[in-house]
């Protein structure tokens, strides 16, 4: 039946109402504009409660002050947020463009300067590395070219096919031996 | 090309036949683009075991080796071939490793 009120309506209302009271409204419940009062409640007349004057003036006057050192304090909190952002900038500007900054900037190009030089020796030891590694495995692929050149005379074709299996045929290998640590054979199994 | 080793199980048979069936292998071998470097014999030896194959058991074999270079891609069908042959009692194909140098042997 009563509904807090709170937005655009308050503050019509907030002239109206009692000054310490929390703002309160007739809402329509269960019955609708034309329905007839309750019987129960056919002489009724509101009354709101009694303001005590003397109590008035004081509360008054405390929630003024009250109220004054609130703002106060909340209008120093954003001017001081707005302070320190300004500090903020200017900080930022001096290190940008100051005169200490200068001085940084050369240090670091001599730094850069140096660090390349290093990089660069560094580059070429590296490549010179390369290149004889390079020149090595290249002579390890000609030997081992030269020596397949070699083995290439023996291998089967066609034609040796039927010499190489006459010979095969006329000549067992037996590989079950066992050696010794100088490589002499020591053991060696007979073919059946 | 890579280089490989066909341990090669013939039948136990007489002279001309054993001839044949390596002539024939080798020639398939050839077929199929790979080059043979040698072909060794190891001797007509009692299997380890008793092997039975294309419905028949057998009991001795001799053993080759023939060592060739190929393509991976032909060992495959090789294989097939070489299980549907009569006289291979069993093909197998290794891949040979590139000598080791002897050098820093441990225990010497």
């Amino acid at each position: 039946m009563f509904q807090v009120i709170g937005g655009r309506s308050v503050q019509a209302a907030r002239v109206l109402a009692p000054r310490s009271a929390v703002l309160v409204e007739a809402v329509r419940g269960r019955k609708s504009r034309t329905d007839p009062v309750a019987k129960s409640k056919v002489g009724r007349i509101k009354v709101p409660p009694p303001v005590d004057p003397v109590e008035m003036v004081v509360l008054k006057e405390r929630y003024g002050e009250y109220q004054m050192i609130m703002r106060a304090l909340r209008w120093q909190k954003v001017y001081a947020v707005l302070e320190f952002k300004e500090e903020m900038l200017r900080k930022k500007y001096e290190e940008d463009t100051g005169s200490l900054a200068e001085e940084r900037a050369r240090q670091e190009a001599q730094e850069h300067r140096v660090l390349m030089d290093l990089n660069h020796l560094e580059n070429q030891r590296i490549l010179k590395l390369t290149r004889t590694r390079a020149a090595r495995n290249c002579q390890r692929k000609e030997k081992e070219i030269l020596k397949l050149q070699e083995d290439v005379k023996n291998f089967i074709t066609l034609e040796n096919l039927d010499q190489r299996i006459e010979e095969a045929l006329d000549n067992p290998q037996n590989y079950n031996f066992a050696i010794d640590k100088q490589g002499k054979v020591v053991k060696q199994t007979m073919l059946q | 090309m890579p280089r490989y080793e066909l341990a090669l199980i013939l039948k136990a048979m007489q002279r001309p036949g054993t001839s044949a069936a390596l002539r024939r292998t080798v020639e398939t071998l050839m077929e199929r683009g790979a080059i043979v470097r040698d072909l060794e014999n190891l001797g007509e030896r009692l299997l380890p075991y008793k092997i039975n194959k294309h419905n028949q058991n057998h009991l001795r074999g001799s053993y080759f080796l023939i060592d060739f270079y190929s393509a991976p891609n032909i060992l495959t069908s090789l294989l097939d071939h070489l299980h549907r042959d009569v006289d291979v009692v069993r093909p197998t194909v290794l891949k040979k490793d590139d000598q080791v140098s002897s050098s820093n042997c441990c225990g010497s």
